[in-house]
């Protein structure tokens, strides 16, 4: 391979790399944009929603490595999957708002962000002890075609995964520009206090915002299921702290920032491994968090500053 | 922090776990125990328990032949592993040495698993003269004279192995990949795991010294999901061979990613990636072609060995895997040193077991075994495999599901 | 435990010495060598916990890297004192030699640098590496928000495992050191014996322990309590919070850094696995077991957690398989507890947020009971020593100060597409009260916040005092002798009166890190004159707060916050008084008490601007009245001509008919 051919296959890789990290930053966003809380228990519903993904999957009868349906049945099936892995883990992030965090809407301090931590904790370990700490191979239903371009390989899952991420958020933009909920959303996300005044219901936005982020995890567990082809109890760690990376410098509470940010955090990372190393990649990717901070708190496409009152 | 007698007893540092009485106990044997230090909590658990029931098997065998004569054997069960440190917790290691030293009916112990715990057990065990049998630690620092100032204060060896040091499985897969596959280059990879690190790095110095042009070296994050970067810079430098020293939980995700990126290069691992993992998790086609090495010599075809599996897997309800067979060893080798000491009629002490130990001879599932003046095996003789899909045989079936290559130079 | 607080002090140090007693004695108890080990393990929590608890439960800072500090710790002494790193021998050495930091290994050209640094050197150097890792890493961060921190700090607990995973040649990687050398005393080398390490253990639990009590209830602590209960009315009382927030990071790395110094010596390795998140997140448990902010909390949930997982989990494991033989439940049977003590411990830390926030040990606060005549709120005015005082306060100040008049020309203040202020000007002469109204949104919060360094005007000049506030922090506007309450009050909620009203004093008082926990006489004397000041000036109000004054605030009638937050103010000894609303929810009859304490403050020479709604109020005591409407001045006057001005008519009424 020529250099500039393995620079764009790396681009290539960040891309479906960014495109995960992306749909994942978004439940961080919203969350933070509406409650100023950051979600740690998001990292592990991601999980989960690779899970359920792969049950789902495997009582529509997609099982092993062998492609079994093809053409319109194996679409609907797929899209099928996905829309009750999303329901799933919406409920989900739904069921952990409603419980363990409506409950310390108004405690002040780092209270609501230790119980998210704990709600993480236990969804990791209740997995780890369920599957035995055992990676599980994920189905791959999807036939393997690869397009040679110039010496850069375009396999047709990335293809399909950058297809899906952008419609999902394209989805996610339009909802929260346009209907009512994401209008009130917005409002709330300004200030609760006024919006709570002008009728809006705070309670049912907060909800809708939990299970749109974790509607988006789950969807992006269960492609990352079907990219990397296999699951484990720990994947929600690193890619939820990257992911979380990536809402930060995209700036948090900006949806658009967090697809710019997981874009970039995952071209970082391929990017970074190819010319330094990939044992540096966190550094990395942590050292971009911290010069952000450090020069421009709001991140690249953010607006409001970090340290308002 | 206080507690009663009663409790320190039966808890000490709380670890033991179980101590269940053989059913076929005699009244009147005098009781002594055989340790078992193992990470039997969190991430690591699932592999400990694999050898903790070879362990087990062992001394229930022992103890049924009657070979022990006017004694039982029972296992001591001591977790190292915390919820605090979330795996193996080498400071819990520590605190069970001291509980296996401060026990006079302990006569040995079979573990640890990693040698993280080896190092902060080993100089514990060594002033109590209380030899330590593991069946995986690899890391061969533990039992080099140039550390033995450090490991064994007490002068005289304690830490036995019945696996190879990575000071010779790295090193005969080097000569392997040199001498019979012929690769003029490798690229090495390892998962920052001890056992890991080393390995690559023995199979290194080794694959340089045989001329084989190392293109690079680089490390996984066990815990990132997405290899395709490190593969794809792989790809570009064209080896003919990729070394991946580490266990499956990087290796998982290595074996898929490497199949679509780098298809053609000739794979190989050691030991950590002989696992049925590599069949239920990584899958065939992935994991077709690889190759992976034990530590001591293939012994698979021997009859004795599949009726030991075949009676594993009836008692404890799994199938063992290849740490189960050099625990079963290891728990030999302690029972063969009680045995020695029982015939020399000298008194049975965690020392003179220890003495009779260093000097004994056993046929283990994985062959003769005996020990060098530092406690390794004299044996080095590591074992090559070569993943082959075998679709009538159950797909978690390690045995089947791969073939026997042969033995790998020494030299 | 609440009984606990009922005991006299002398009965709680009877209690103290002998649990000192038995600790002591510990190891003699016939209690086995492993055992001492898990005790001294449990120091080495317990001082994690300590060091976690000034961060979190103090500050309010969340820090799930705590580990990483641990880490650099065990490391400083790990490499400092093994073999790791072996330099060529050259002459430049030998001094090191000389003192026992470094040993020569070998003769001739061979000879190499055998690192010996004593144990007891290092323990205290580990306590400063770390926390000045603490600083670098804390100081991008800290002047954001709070929840920055978390994300951050969980990056670099991340990063220092992996560093000492990759950099082979100084940690020994993923192997692990080898052979670190024990602690020397008078000779006696520590071998693998553990009760000499369970004492030093114990000696350093005492230690952080002797530290952390001193320091909380110090001018430090409170400002750290501060901090944490509302960083805004924090820095409006003078607080410098990036740099307490700074101090709190720092002090909890170095109490993690000096432990993991004591922990590699014990253990004579270390693994960049032994560092990993979950230690974090355990010491976390710890304190949010023993109750955040809770001192002997922080050591009880160390111990617990270390019972818990050491001792009770198995127990009851074995117990709930007994069970299952007897009842032939083969699921009851194999249940493994222990396996499950991460979840167990998930599950902990959520319950206890949810159900019991303060922890088993909740910071004591004592429920006093009034009698009936301290219920009767009488009033009575004059508390004279507090006038005195402050005039005496105002005089020196003023003596070389300019005169305190405020000074505001053309003020314009934008929040995104909105402006909030339009080129507002207005004068408060020395010693005057001007009042500002208007409905509400009309800006009149913002010209508060702007004056006071919480809002960044875009253009405008606020001059106090012939000195430029624009640009300022909070902290520094209040130095300059400017305080203010806030509209909708924000005293710190957990904490008492007495306290609430100590950290208004904090920019007055000196007192440092080193000095409380010291003792100092100096410090002791200037906490006694503070504490005395702050019952002089609630003395203000009459029998309203004095008895109440060792009572958390958040059990305090509105008006009594009110009147708090006013002390809290006062306290600062300003020269420019700003009340937001200072008669909001009260009766008619407090709301005149209240204006008649206010004129009152006039007269001694405080200068005062002031936000009300209550017109009557305002026309009691306002020299002049200005009126913002949408953020522009709207009128200004005497209060009885700006009543009678149509435009303002209009605003209030006009509006306020469609508005309602």
């Amino acid at each position: 391979m020529t250099g500039t051919a393995v620079f764009l296959q790396q681009l290539v890789n960040g891309l479906s790399l960014g495109a995960m990290y992306a749909l994942l930053a978004l439940g961080f966003t919203l969350v933070y944009g509406i409650l100023e809380l950051i979600n740690f228990a998001h990292f592990n519903v991601f999980m989960v929603g690779a899970f359920v993904g792969l049950i789902v999957l495997q009582s529509f009868g997609l099982q092993g490595q062998t492609v079994l349906l093809h053409g319109a049945p194996l679409v609907l099936a797929l899209l099928a999957s996905l829309a009750v892995t999303m329901l799933a883990s919406g409920v989900l992030g739904v069921l952990i708002e409603r419980y363990t965090l409506r409950p310390m809407r108004n405690v002040r301090g780092p209270m609501a962000m230790i119980t998210t931590i704990g709600v993480s904790y236990i969804l990791f370990n209740l997995v780890l002890l369920l599957t035995n700490a055992q990676a599980l191979n994920y189905p791959d239903p999807m036939p393997s075609v690869d397009y040679h371009l110039g010496g850069v390989t375009i396999r047709l899952k990335a293809v399909i995964i950058w297809v899906v991420a952008a419609v999902l958020m394209w989805g996610l933009n339009l909802f929260v520009r346009r209907s009512r909920l994401g209008k009130a959303m917005r409002a709330v996300a300004q200030d609760a206090e006024a919006a709570r005044m002008m009728g809006v219901e705070v309670d049912q936005v907060v909800m809708i915002a939990f299970f749109a982020g974790s509607a988006l995890a789950g969807a992006a567990g269960m492609i990352f299921g079907l990219y990397y082809n296999f699951t484990q109890y720990s994947i929600g760690y690193t890619a939820g702290l990257r992911a979380f990376t990536a809402a930060v410098l995209g700036g948090i509470g900006n949806v658009p920032g967090a697809m710019v940010g997981g874009l970039l955090i995952g071209l970082i990372e391929t990017i970074g491994s190819q010319y330094i190393a990939a044992k540096w990649a966190d550094v990395i990717i942590f050292s971009i968090l911290i010069f952000t901070l450090v020069f421009r708190p709001a991140g690249l496409l953010g607006a409001q500053s970090p340290n308002r009152s | 922090m206080v507690l009663s007698r009663r409790n320190a007893l039966r808890g000490a540092a709380g670890s033991v776990l179980l101590a269940s009485a053989s059913p076929i106990a005699r009244a009147a044997d005098k009781v002594y125990h055989l340790g078992i230090t193992l990470p039997l909590t969190g991430a690591d658990a699932e592999a400990a328990h694999l050898i903790l029931h070879g362990a087990q098997l062992a001394i229930k065998l022992a103890n049924q032949s009657g070979e022990l004569g006017d004694i039982r054997l029972e296992p001591m069960i001591l977790n190292n592993a915390t919820a605090t440190a979330g795996q193996y917790d080498p400071a819990q290691a520590a605190t069970n040495a001291r509980k296996l030293a401060g026990t006079r009916t302990v006569l040995a112990n079979v573990g640890p698993e990693m040698s993280g715990s080896g190092k902060a057990m080993a100089p514990i065990l060594s002033m109590a003269s209380l030899a330590t049998i593991t069946p995986s630690s690899t890391a061969p620092d533990i039992t080099s004279p140039t550390y033995a100032g450090e490991f064994d204060p007490g002068g005289k060896p304690i830490y036995f192995r019945t696996v190879t040091t990575d000071a010779y499985q790295g090193p005969n897969m080097a000569n392997f990949y040199a001498e019979v596959l012929k690769a003029k280059s490798v690229y090495l990879l390892d998962d920052s795991g001890a056992y890991g690190v080393g390995l690559a790095n023995a199979f290194e110095a080794q694959a340089r010294k045989k001329g084989m042009k190392v293109l690079g070296r680089d490390r996984l994050d066990p815990k990132a999901a997405d290899y395709s970067a490190v593969l794809t810079k792989i790809a570009a430098t064209k080896p003919a061979s990729l070394y991946y020293g580490g266990t499956m939980q990087a290796g998982v995700k290595l074996v898929k990613q490497s199949y679509q990126i780098i298809p053609h290069v000739i794979k190989g691992g050691g030991d950590g990636i002989l696992s049925p993992e590599m069949m239920t998790a990584a899958g065939f086609p992935a994991a077709e072609g690889w190759y992976g090495t034990n530590a001591s010599p293939h012994v698979v075809d021997d009859p004795k060995l599949a009726n030991w599996v075949a009676l594993y897997t009836k008692t404890y309800g799994v199938a063992p895997d290849d740490y189960a067979i050099t625990a079963y060893d290891a728990a030999l080798v302690a029972i063969a040193g009680i045995k020695a000491v029982q015939k020399a009629g000298k008194p049975l002490t965690a020392a003179t077991v220890r003495d009779a130990i260093a000097s004994v001879h056993v046929n283990g599932l994985q062959g003769p075994i005996s020990f060098d003046k530092y406690g390794d095996m004299t044996s080095h003789i590591v074992a090559v495999f070569q993943f082959h899909q075998d679709k009538s045989a159950p797909l978690g079936d390690l045995n089947k599901q791969m073939r026997y290559v042969g033995v790998a130079p020494q030299h | 435990m609440k009984r606990l607080a009922l005991l006299s002090p002398r009965q709680r140090q009877a209690l103290f010495a002998a649990l000192l007693m038995v600790l002591l004695l510990l190891p003699f108890l016939g209690i086995g060598q492993a055992n001492i080990d898990v005790a001294a393990n449990s120091c080495a929590y317990a001082a994690l916990a300590l060091g976690l608890n000034i961060v979190v439960g103090f500050t309010g800072l969340l820090d799930l890297g705590y580990a990483a500090f641990f880490a650099i710790g065990a490391y400083a002494y790990g490499i400092l004192n093994s073999f790791q790193l072996h330099p060529h021998w050259n002459a430049a050495w030998a001094p090191l030699a000389a003192i026992g930091f470094v040993a020569k290994l070998g003769a001739g050209a061979a000879a190499t640098v055998h690192f010996t640094f004593p144990f007891w050197l290092m323990l205290p150097a580990s306590a400063v590496i770390a926390a000045c890792f603490g600083m670098a890493f804390g100081a991008p961060t800290l002047r954001l928000k709070g929840d920055y921190l978390a994300i951050v700090t969980l990056g670099f607990g991340e990063i220092v495992p992996i560093v000492a995973r990759n950099w082979s040649s100084l940690t020994n990687g993923a192997e692990g050191l080898n052979g670190v050398g024990p602690p020397v005393l008078f000779g006696y080398r520590f071998g693998i014996n553990a009760t000499p390490y369970y004492y030093v253990g114990l000696g350093l639990v005492l230690l952080l322990l002797f530290i952390s009590l001193r320091l909380k209830p110090s001018r430090i602590g409170r400002a750290w309590m501060a901090v944490r209960e509302d960083e805004i009315a924090a820095g409006a009382m003078g607080v410098h919070t990036t740099r307490l927030k700074l101090l709190a990071f720092a002090m909890g790395a170095g109490f993690a850094g000096m432990t993991g110094t004591f922990y590699i010596a014990k253990l004579q390795t270390a693994t960049p696995d032994m560092f990993d998140l979950p230690v974090s997140i355990m010491v976390l448990v710890m304190i949010v077991l023993g109750g955040l902010a809770s001192v002997w909390g922080a050591i009880l949930g160390a111990v617990l957690l270390e019972l818990l997982q050491a001792w009770f989990l198995p127990a009851l494991s074995g117990w709930v398989q007994g069970l299952g033989n007897a009842i032939h439940s083969p699921f009851l049977q194999n249940l493994q507890l222990t396996s499950a003590s991460e979840l167990i411990f998930g599950i902990i830390l959520v319950t206890m947020m949810l159900y019991r926030r303060d922890g088993i040990v909740p910071v004591g606060r004592n429920e006093v009971r009034l009698s009936y005549e301290q219920q009767d709120a009488a009033v009575s005015r004059g508390a004279a020593p507090a006038v005195a005082r402050l005039r005496a306060g105002l005089a020196e100040a003023s003596a070389d100060a300019r005169p305190a008049a405020l000074e505001i020309r053309d003020l314009t203040v934008k929040f995104g597409g909105l402006t909030a202020l339009k080129s507002v000007s207005l004068d408060v002469p020395a010693g005057g009260i001007v009042a500002v109204i208007g409905p509400n949104g009309s800006g009149k919060s913002t010209l508060f916040n702007s004056i006071t360094g919480l809002v960044k005007p875009s253009a405008g000049v606020v001059r106090f005092a012939e000195r430029d506030l624009l640009g300022l922090r909070p902290d520094q506007v209040l130095r300059a002798g400017v305080a203010r309450t806030f509209q909708n009050i924000r005293l710190f909620p957990n904490l008492t009166v007495m306290e609430n009203v100590l950290i208004g004093q904090h920019s007055h008082l000196s007192a440092g890190a080193a000095g409380a926990v010291l003792g100092l006489p100096r410090v002791r004397a200037e906490e006694r004159e503070a504490r005395q000041f702050v019952l002089e000036l609630l003395a203000m109000f009459g029998n309203r707060l004095v008895p109440r004054i060792d009572q958390g605030v958040a059990q305090l009638s509105y008006a009594n916050r009110r009147r708090v937050e006013i002390a809290r103010a006062l306290a600062s000894r300003p020269r420019l008084l700003m009340l937001d609303e200072p008669t909001a929810g009260m009766n008619p009859a407090e709301s005149l008490e209240l204006a008649e304490q206010i004129a009152a403050f006039r007269d001694f020479g405080l200068t005062i601007l002031l936000v009300e709604h209550k017109l009557d109020v305002v026309t009691r005591l306002a020299d002049n009245v200005i009126v913002l409407d949408h953020g522009e001045k709207l009128a200004e006057g005497r209060a009885d001509e700006v009543r009678r001005n149509e435009a303002v008519i209009e605003a209030y009424i006009g509006r306020g008919a469609v508005d309602a």
